[in-house]
């Protein structure tokens, strides 16, 4: 974690770019909420602001397994399995930073949107409860980011895995309402496990915090870490066995 | 050597070095596929608004992406020429006896060839998506004008940018300025369904006419009254940022 605060580089457009995309999507697509089929909400940034939290936390995630491919690279990594490190710990603690980054993440987004006029159904609860959804995908994302990194040992191709992450995230409800979907697309966004942890999150804010909605998308957020974690854990047995 | 065969073989080494970095061709070719097919499946009840133009959101999104496609190209060649300028590469070609306009040229035409693979890829895709091609081929010819001279402008101001910053670590600069100047603008929502500061934004925006011109051989009929703006914008921009490189090259020192 503090690896990544200090390299600015790393996080800052993570945080930055979903902000700035809630902004103009918010500003542009605003008079799309009066179509007719579009779930009742306040205004588009009401509805849109869990997909920035999310896009924010999936993007910000894949630093860490760019980190650990930086580490592996430089040589940092082969001095690091050398050392009396328990093995869980060298992934367990780079994940932990990445969750701890996510749930940072959710609230400043919430802080920057409640100045331009976001509310919050599910009040400051219902915002913790993204929060915590956030960091529960943060170390999920994290996970399989870093998996990637012990994979293929490079910053580079692990980055490249940000493309997947994206087409996951735009063939989802994540920025307009199923019901309005239609064809291929409305089947593949009902099919995605990220439309239902979204829908899940926005029903907080739009709506009110009840126990189905956190638990539907944190479950969600919790299969992507343990699938995550299983290849992760993996892949590095693999490879510490081809090290030694 | 000749002028021109300068400007051929810088044109040929930045293509070639595009082509070898992965994380720089993808952005430019493979995203502007994903997003067009995103949004036009995402955002397919947009079209339901009144007042919105488009038949099919697929008419709506594809210039939008098309053109940024090409202006993610211009962008991909500047970070290319601020790599051989990390590298010392491009301090050997200031020094050897080759113009610097030549050695400018030659970084700028690579912007618009560049793009010719992600406009072939996404006129494909809209006739496979079902794009409404209302104008036939003058159509697909307009937004083949406004995706070149876009990537031709793009790759002007990256470029500029890299010639007087001489580090890699300008690129989110490059993006993040080509990626604003097209989303302030009508790229999301026409002009008549925006509100507020945007709109006020978008109006001034030169990004609106060129769109305009884009879109308008999928969204009706070409016509003079769409053309001319977009026509006169590129033209603007291409004019000005070329100057700017122009400005950079002439200051530059090995």
């Amino acid at each position: 974690m503090f690896g990544t605060l200090r390299k600015p580089t790393s996080f800052v457009p993570s945080l930055l770019f979903p902000l700035m995309f809630l902004a103009l999507t918010s500003s542009s697509l605003e008079r799309s909420i009066s179509i007719e089929g579009f779930p009742e909400v306040d205004s588009f940034l009401q509805f849109a602001v869990a997909t920035a939290v999310i896009q924010g936390v999936i993007f910000g995630s894949i630093s860490a397994g760019s980190g650990m491919a930086e580490d592996i690279e430089g040589g940092f990594f082969e001095r690091l399995i050398a050392s009396p490190v328990a093995r869980t710990s060298i992934l367990a603690g780079r994940l932990a930073g990445t969750a701890a980054l996510g749930f940072c993440q959710a609230w400043i987004y919430f802080a920057v949107t409640s100045i331009f006029g976001l509310s919050v159904e599910g009040g400051l609860a219902g915002m913790l409860a993204v929060a915590i959804v956030a960091a529960a995908l943060a170390a999920g994302v994290g996970s399989i980011s870093v998996a990637l990194a012990i994979k293929t040992g490079s910053a580079e191709a692990t980055e490249g895995s940000f493309p997947l992450f994206f087409a996951l995230l735009f063939l989802s409800s994540a920025y307009f309402p199923r019901s309005l979907m239609e064809g291929w697309f409305k089947a593949a966004a009902t099919l995605n496990p990220m439309s239902y942890l979204l829908e899940s999150l926005r029903s907080i804010v739009v709506a009110e915090l009840s126990a189905l909605n956190f638990f539907t998308a944190l479950g969600i957020a919790l299969g992507v870490l343990v699938v995550g974690l299983a290849v992760a854990s993996a892949l590095l047995k693999r490879r510490l066995a081809m090290d030694a | 050597m000749s002028s021109l065969a300068v400007t051929w073989g810088v044109t040929h080494r930045t293509l070639q070095l595009v082509a070898r970095l992965p994380s720089t061709i993808v952005p430019s070719l493979v995203m502007p596929v994903v997003l067009t097919v995103a949004f036009a499946g995402a955002f397919s009840g947009l079209v339901l608004l009144p007042g919105h133009p488009a038949d099919k959101a697929i008419d709506w999104f594809l210039p939008l992406y098309t053109i940024q496609g090409a202006a993610f190209a211009g962008v991909r060649v500047g970070i290319a020429v601020a790599r051989d300028l990390t590298t010392g590469f491009y301090d050997r070609l200031l020094l050897s006896p080759a113009s610097r306009v030549s050695l400018l040229a030659g970084s700028l035409l690579a912007s618009p060839l560049l793009s010719v693979l992600s406009f072939i890829l996404l006129v494909v895709i809209a006739g496979l998506g079902g794009a409404s091609f209302k104008a036939g081929p003058a159509g697909i010819v307009m937004l083949g004008v406004a995706s070149f001279s876009m990537a031709l402008a793009a790759g002007a101001w990256s470029v500029g940018l890299a010639l007087r910053f001489k580090t890699q670590q300008i690129a989110p600069l490059m993006q993040t300025t080509v990626f604003l100047a097209s989303f302030l603008s009508s790229a999301q929502m026409p002009l008549n369904l925006l509100d507020g500061w945007l709109h006020t934004v978008a109006v001034i925006n030169p990004m609106t006419n060129v769109f305009a011109l884009a879109r308008q051989g999928f969204l009706g009929s070409v016509n003079w009254h769409d053309t001319w703006p977009g026509l006169v914008s590129l033209a603007g921009l291409t004019v000005f940022f070329c100057l700017f490189a122009y400005r950079s090259m002439q200051k530059v020192t090995p």
